[in-house]
C-alpha cells in the first residue's frame, strides 16, 4: 500500500484554512480590525481642519499606509502566532492530525487562513482611505478648481496595487512567523523572534548596501548570505510613487509580487519540513 | 482487506524523549510488543506515566518511534494512508469552542472526505447516535464534560472508521455519563468494530473489554483476556437464598465428606456505581448539565435504527 493513497488534497487545505479564518472572526480579530477601520475614518476629521491643498492627499495616503503597515505588521505576527498555537496549547491539533490529513496541508491551510485575515485587514484599510481620498480630494476640486484642472490627481489604481503588495509582504512575514512556530514551543518565543525578524527585514538593505565595503571575506561572505535569506521589505514601500510622475511602474509591481510569492513558497516549504516530524 | 492483518500491530516499539539539551533520554515505552485483532474491545491499562498515552499517540502517527514497528491495517502508523480507518477521541478533548456541535462534527467528516451528498445526514446520524441532537446548534465551548466526551465521539466515529482509538473517555465524567459510554462502546463491539481504550477506572475496563495490558514504566506487565488474567478457574460461587447457621453447617460437612472445601461465606453485594445508577434520573443528567440534559436524547432510549453507528458512508 503506497504512501501516496491519500493524496494532498486541496479540499482539506481550504476546509483548514476556512476554519482558521472562521476562529479568527469569531474569537474578536475580527472586531479589532473593524475598530482600527472605525479609527482611520474617524482620525479623517482631523484632516479637514488641515486643507493642505492637493499635498493633503498625500498625507493622507502615507497616513494610510502607515497605518496599515503598523497595524498590519502587529496583526500579523500575532495572529499567525496565535492562531496556531491555539491548535498546539488547546490540543485540538492532536485530533485533527489523528485524521487523514498531510502536515503540509495542515501548515498551509493555517497559512491561508491567517493570510484572508490579514486580506480582509488590507482590504478594509485600503478601502476606507481610499473612499476618504476620495471624498477629500472631491472637496478640494470643489474649493481649488484651478489645482484639478486636468481631473483627479489620485491614482486610484496604483493605491490598490500598493495595497495588494502590502497584503503579499504581510504573506513573507506570516510565513517566516510560522516557521518559527513550527520548531519553537511557546507563543512568546514566536511573537518576540517574528518581530525581530520583521526589524531585520525592513533593514536588510543596510545589510545588502554594505557588503561590498566589508574587507573580510567571511564577514563579506556571511552578510551577503543574510542579505538573501531575509527578505528585503523595503522594496515593497512603493507608496512613495503614488500620484508621481507616471505613477506606479506595472513591471516593478509584478517583479515585488513575485519576489513575495517566491519567499512565500520556500519560507512556508521550509516550515512544513520542520514542522513535518514535529511530536504533538 | 486481508482479514488476517490485525487492526494493530506493534512490534518492539520503544520511545525515547530527550530531556536535557546533554542528550539525557526518558524512555516513555521500553520494547513494547501487542497485537489488537479485529473486532476486539482491547484496554490498554496502567499508571500515570507508565506510556499508554505514548503508545496511543505513536499508532496515530503523532510521534514518531525511536526504535520498532507500528501498522494499522498493515500500514506503518508514521503513513497518513494508516489513519484513513482510524477514530481518535483524545484524553480530556477540547474542540474548536467557536463552532457549534454540528459544525464540529461536519468539519472532521470533511476532513475525513465523507462525500458531500452524505454529509448531511451522516452527521445528523452520528450526532443523534451520541445523543447530543438537542445541543448540536450551540456552542462547543459551552458544553459540559460529559457533552464534550460525546461530541468528542461523534467526531471519531462520523467517517465511519474500523479502529477507534479512545483516550480516557470517562476521564472527569460523573457515573451516568461513564455508564453512558460504556453502553456506547458495547454498540461499537456489537457492530463488529474495533475498540483500543486507556482508563483509570478499571471496573469499567472489566465491563467492556475482551482483552487487556497493563504497562508501567513503558514496558507491558501482562497481557491477556479477562478471563485469562483474573478469572479464578479453580474456584466457583453459588448464589443461594439466607441459610441458617445450622444449614451452612450442614452443607459444609456434605461438602466434606465429598472431598470439597467451603472457602468462604459472603453477602453478595450490588457495585456501587450499580446502586448509583438506579437512583439517578438518567434523563436528567446526560452530558451532566442541567437544564440541557433534560432535552437531550439518552443513548439507552435512541431508536432501534438508530441505536447502531451508521455505517452507510463509504471509507474517506
Amino acid at each position: 500500500m503506497s504512501a501516496l493513497s491519500v493524496p494532498f488534497s486541496f479540499n482539506r487545505l481550504a476546509l483548514i484554512a476556512s476554519n482558521t479564518f472562521l476562529e479568527a472572526v469569531r474569537q474578536k480579530l475580527f472586531n479589532f480590525l473593524l475598530l482600527l477601520a472605525v479609527g482611520l475614518v474617524a482620525s479623517a476629521q482631523f484632516f479637514r481642519d488641515f486643507n493642505f491643498g492637493s499635498s493633503e492627499l498625500k498625507f493622507i495616503a502615507d497616513f494610510g499606509f502607515g497605518a496599515l503597515i503598523f497595524f498590519g505588521s502587529a496583526l500579523t505576527i500575532t495572529a499567525t502566532a496565535q492562531l496556531f498555537f491555539s491548535e498546539i496549547e488547546n490540543r485540538t491539533a492532536l485530533t485533527l492530525l489523528a485524521k487523514p490529513i498531510w502536515r503540509a496541508e495542515f501548515v498551509f491551510g493555517k497559512f491561508l487562513g491567517v493570510f484572508s485575515v490579514i486580506g480582509v485587514f488590507c482590504a478594509l484599510t485600503i478601502g476606507l482611505m481610499m473612499a476618504l481620498l476620495w471624498h477629500r480630494e472631491g472637496q478640494l476640486m470643489a474649493a481649488n478648481p484651478e489645482a484639478f484642472e486636468a481631473g483627479r490627481i489620485m491614482r486610484y489604481g496604483d493605491l490598490f496595487i500598493v495595497g495588494v503588495l502590502q497584503w503579499l509582504k504581510f504573506g513573507v512575514l506570516s510565513a517566516i512567523v510560522l516557521l518559527i512556530a513550527s520548531f519553537s514551543n511557546t507563543n512568546l518565543y514566536t511573537v518576540v523572534t517574528g518581530f525581530f525578524a520583521l526589524v531585520i527585514c525592513h533593514l536588510q538593505y543596510l545589510a545588502r548596501d554594505s557588503w561590498s565595503n566589508v574587507d573580510s571575506l567571511v564577514l563579506r561572505s556571511v552578510v551577503r548570505l543574510l542579505s538573501f535569506v531575509f527578505p528585503n521589505f523595503q522594496l515593497f514601500n512603493l507608496s512613495d510613487e503614488i500620484g508621481q510622475g507616471a505613477g506606479l511602474d506595472p513591471m516593478l509591481a509584478g517583479r515585488v509580487a513575485l519576489y513575495a510569492l517566491g519567499y512565500i513558497t520556500v519560507i512556508g516549504g521550509l516550515a512544513v519540513y520542520s514542522f513535518r516530524n514535529r511530536e504533538i | 482487506m486481508n482479514t488476517s492483518i490485525p487492526a494493530i500491530s506493534i512490534k518492539g516499539l520503544t520511545k525515547d524523549f530527550a530531556v536535557t539539551l546533554r542528550g539525557v533520554k526518558l524512555r516513555a515505552v521500553d520494547d513494547l510488543s501487542l497485537q489488537v485483532e479485529k473486532g476486539q474491545v482491547f484496554g490498554l491499562l496502567g499508571p500515570n506515566g507508565s506510556g499508554k498515552s505514548t503508545t496511543i499517540k505513536i499508532i496515530l502517527g503523532l510521534l514518531g518511534a525511536t526504535v520498532g514497528e507500528v501498522k494499522v491495517f498493515g500500514v506503518p502508523s508514521h503513513q497518513v494512508e494508516s489513519r484513513r480507518n482510524v477514530g481518535y477521541l483524545p484524553e480530556a478533548p477540547y474542540f474548536y469552542r467557536y463552532l457549534s456541535g454540528y459544525e464540529l462534527v461536519r468539519f472532521y467528516a470533511r476532513v475525513c472526505g465523507v462525500p458531500k451528498a452524505q454529509l448531511k445526514a451522516r452527521v445528523n446520524d452520528v450526532v443523534d447516535w451520541v445523543g447530543l441532537s438537542q445541543a448540536a446548534n450551540r456552542r462547543v465551548g459551552t458544553y459540559s464534560k460529559g457533552m464534550l466526551q460525546r461530541i468528542g465521539l461523534a467526531q471519531a466515529l462520523v467517517h465511519d472508521p474500523k479502529l477507534i482509538v479512545l483516550d480516557e473517555p470517562t476521564a472527569g465524567v460523573d457515573p451516568v455519563g461513564s455508564a453512558e459510554m460504556c453502553e456506547l462502546i458495547l454498540k461499537l463491539k456489537r457492530q463488529g468494530k474495533t475498540v483500543l481504550i486507556t482508563s483509570h477506572l478499571l471496573a469499567q475496563i472489566e465491563d467492556v473489554c475482551d482483552r487487556v495490558a497493563i504497562l508501567d514504566h513503558g514496558k507491558l506487565m501482562v497481557e491477556g483476556s479477562l478471563l485469562e488474567l483474573v478469572g479464578q478457574r479453580d474456584r466457583q460461587a453459588l448464589i443461594v437464598d439466607p441459610l441458617p447457621a445450622a444449614e451452612i453447617e450442614a452443607l459444609r460437612e456434605w461438602l466434606t465428606s465429598r472431598g470439597h472445601v467451603l472457602n468462604a461465606i459472603e453477602q453478595p453485594r450490588a457495585r456501587l456505581d450499580q446502586l448509583f445508577l438506579s437512583k439517578i434520573s438518567r434523563t436528567g443528567h446526560l452530558g451532566g448539565n442541567p437544564g440541557v440534559g433534560s432535552n437531550v436524547v439518552p443513548s439507552s432510549s435512541v431508536p432501534k435504527s438508530s441505536a447502531s453507528a451508521p455505517s452507510s458512508a463509504p471509507k474517506a
